[in-house]
């Protein structure tokens, strides 16, 4: 996985569910690999075990660091609820200045405009 | 058998003595239980007699058959050869029957035969199809799981995902919730502000503003909330139906925010159907804002104010009366879809309080009652409200103190309702002003209205402006002049209208004082009077305010060129000769349709000698524009000169 095209810590932590789904997805493959009637193909298993372990490492790594890296939960310190109450008055009178010119504009087209 | 049957007999259930210690401790056998007794029966059971007696009876046998062969029955020893192991077989499958069926005895060892060599091949083999079947079992469970954790971590994504964009703008908690209700991780988005709560003034956060997150069908993040249980204000005047604007977003918003469980939700995107949670919380949140507006409202309407009076109260509605003959009302009501709309087109209909919309009859009638724009007033109750809450919740939170609790114990009653009544009553008190300046502008070409915004929502500020003709009379002629020096000229004349509340006064120059009239100079003529009046007096004291400055600058001009000429009232009297006088006279009349100032010549003869007063000849000029007004002076003043009768002339 390219490390640079993980950039957020959500990003990484999604990688890693999609690993844990992936590492899941190979242990049933080496289990059908195994039970297959004519016997496992050593390489196949091999290479799927490899795989598997990688990823748990990865996995593994990964968590720490996140574990490590996250930040303690703060309560709310500012709250802009009253800067958005400001806001939707505010478009309540972009509104309101919108009609008026409408009305404006709709008054000066009755009148041929002079030179 | 050939011996005789025994009986055991079981020993009374007295305890017997086993053994007696030293000390004097008697010692009981332990009590044996059924079990044990049968096993210690069974153990008693002596073999061994068996086994000689088959080994004796062998040798009986080959004895007897060998005697006796010849007078017996030939299978008479096989008979009874059978019988014997048919009783000692029996004996034995008690016996493992009982060992069966006992737990306390078991097989203490057994020799196996030896195995074959087949049956060890179909052993490993039976065990090793086991081991196969097992791992392709596990094999089936950890894909079987790898899709359903894979599918659980698509939709906890997209749940996650959503509430994350939520975050953004709201504020999110969560409860962990320690019941295995799994379809409720405990989410909820607190749409209160707790910095503007303060204990003393009462306010209660609503009870919406406490939102649970929940998981629709499909595992998306969903709000559930009933269609009416959030509100808007409304606002409006009793007896004027309008159109209400606001109704027409909370359509749009109505479209927009159905959480029906239908099945076009499955057709709306991610992002989609987080907009349409994002603007339903936008709403509660309006909601949540215009219900403490009304709670404010409804305890100020209690304290005594200058502006209003209640005239009605009912739940979530508030009306009251504010002067000027208007009657405001106030509600609260509930948007959504289930809000009822119904459109009349007949005749007015009284306006019902719960949500009704009934179309306008005409523009006419509002601009008639001069009541101002509805839109523009909820805005601005709501802006003052804002503002003083939040610059009451800055406050606190500058001075933590004590002080801040007694400050707002005084500032309990801000006389927001006041003010925001005052301003709608002077809104309306000077739109009728306006109306009535404009009825006088209108009519007279040469005079010109002009509005200045005061930034004062109880003041209003008109002038009145009339643009003069440039004097033809060069400088240099002039032979008197004012005391400092300038010579008056005068292009343009002001009236200034200024509105405070509900009182009008007026200010201008040459104002038509009778009292200064007395000791008229010229610096005194231009002077700045300001006076008061009363709307129905309006058009007519403008109108004579305008005259006077006319008459005023007529009055300047002649004396400019050396005519004698003073000024009354209205009027304008020129000498001609000795006794003799011309006079410009003006009629002020603001019903005139053609324009309200006409003129009048009038020529006094003054130097009669009968008794009968002064006769006087007039003539109507009607309504003159200024230049002609002027060129009119010019004339009368070269006939001041020639001493003609000015009335032939004309």
């Amino acid at each position: 996985m390219d490390p640079q095209t993980q950039n957020t810590s959500l990003q990484r932590l999604q990688n890693v569910e999609r690993r844990v789904v992936r590492v899941l997805d190979i242990a049933g493959g080496v289990m059908d690999e195994l039970a297959s009637p004519s016997g496992p193909k050593k390489e196949f298993v091999n290479s799927h075990c490899r795989e598997f372990m990688q990823s748990m490492k990865d996995i593994q790594v990964t968590l720490r660091e996140e574990i490590k890296s996250a930040c303690e939960y703060r309560p709310f310190e500012k709250c802009d609820y009253n800067a958005r109450i400001a806001n939707e008055i505010c478009l309540q009178k972009l509104e309101y200045v919108l009609t008026q010119l409408d009305d404006l504009k709709q008054t000066a087209d009755r009148y041929p405009s002079s030179s | 058998m050939d011996s005789d049957m025994e009986i055991s007999l079981d020993r009374l259930p007295i305890k017997r003595l086993e053994s007696i210690e030293e000390n004097g401790a008697e010692r009981f056998p332990s009590d044996v239980n059924y079990d044990d007794k049968r096993v210690s029966l069974i153990r008693r059971i002596d073999f061994a007699w068996a086994l000689e007696e088959e080994d004796e009876l062998k040798k009986k046998k080959q004895k007897k058959s060998s005697k006796e062969s010849s007078e017996q029955w030939q299978w008479k020893g096989m008979v009874e050869n059978l019988q014997l192991a048919h009783q000692e077989l029996s004996v034995i499958i008690d016996l493992i029957n009982t060992v069966e069926a006992n737990d306390a005895v078991t097989v203490a060892g057994m020799t196996k035969p030896k195995p074959m060599p087949n049956e060890l091949l179909s052993d490993l083999a039976v065990s090793t199809a086991t081991k196969l079947q097992s791992y392709r079992h596990l094999g089936k469970y950890f894909k079987q799981s790898a899709k359903a954790l894979e599918q659980k971590v698509n939709r906890e994504a997209r749940f996650y995902g959503a509430l994350i964009r939520l975050q953004r703008n709201w504020k999110v908690k969560r409860q962990r919730v320690l019941a295995s209700n799994a379809s409720n991780e405990g989410f909820t988005i607190d749409l209160s502000d707790s910095s503007l709560y303060d204990p003393t003034s009462g306010f209660r956060p609503s009870t919406l503003s406490t939102i649970r997150v929940e998981h629709d069908s499909a595992g998306m993040l969903a709000i559930n909330l009933p269609q009416d249980s959030w509100y808007s204000l409304r606002f409006g005047f009793v007896g004027l139906n309008s159109i209400d604007n606001p109704n027409e977003s909370a359509e749009h918003i109505d479209s927009t925010t159905g959480q029906d469980t239908t099945s076009e939700k499955l057709s709306v995107s991610d992002e989609e159907s987080v907009k349409e949670t994002h603007s339903l919380l936008r709403e509660v949140h309006k909601s949540i804002f215009a219900e403490q507006l009304f709670d404010m409202l409804n305890r100020e309407a209690f304290s005594e104010g200058v502006g209003f009076s209640i005239s009605g109260i009912r739940e979530n509605f508030l009306e009251m009366s504010i002067g000027q003959g208007a009657s405001l009302f106030v509600s609260l009501y509930p948007s959504g879809k289930n809000a009822s709309i119904k459109k009349s087109e007949s005749a007015i209909v009284p306006m019902e309080s719960s949500g009704g919309i009934e179309l306008v009859e005409g523009d006419s009638r509002v601009k008639k009652l001069g009541f101002p724009s509805r839109a523009s007033y909820d805005i601005y109750l709501q802006q003052i409200f804002h503002e003083h809450v939040f610059g009451k919740a800055k406050d606190q939170t500058k001075s933590k103190s004590s002080q801040a609790s007694n400050q707002t114990a005084k500032d309990n009653n801000s006389g927001l309702l006041d003010h925001f009544c005052l301003s709608l009553a002077h809104r309306i008190f000077s739109t009728r002003v306006v109306v009535q300046l404009e009825s006088v502008v209108c009519k007279v070409p040469y005079l010109h209205l002009i509005s200045h915004p005061t930034w004062n929502s109880r003041t209003s500020s008109w002038t009145v402006c009339m643009t003069v003709p440039p004097s033809i009379i060069p400088q240099g002629s002039s032979e008197t002049q004012s005391l400092d020096g300038k010579r008056n000229l005068k292009t343009q004349f002001r009236t200034k209208v200024v509105v405070k509340d509900d009182c009008i006064s007026v200010e201008a120059e040459c104002t038509p004082n009778v009292v200064g009239l007395l000791k008229s100079s010229s610096c005194n003529l231009f002077s700045m009077n300001k006076y008061e009046c009363d709307l129905a007096d309006l058009p007519v004291i403008i109108l004579q305010q305008v005259t006077s400055q006319i008459v005023c600058w007529l009055l300047e001009e002649a004396r400019t060129v050396g005519t004698k000429a003073s000024r009354d009232f209205l009027s304008l009297s020129l000498e001609i000769v000795e006794g003799e006088r011309v006079s410009l006279v003006a009629q002020v009349n603001p019903e005139d349709a053609k324009g309200c100032i006409s003129w009048w010549l009038v020529m006094e003869n003054g130097c009669t000698e009968e008794r009968k007063g002064v006769s006087e000849s007039r003539k109507l000029l009607g309504h003159l524009s200024l230049d002609v007004l002027y060129s009119v002076l010019m004339d009368l003043i070269n006939l001041c000169g020639s001493g003609r009768n000015p009335l032939d002339r004309l």
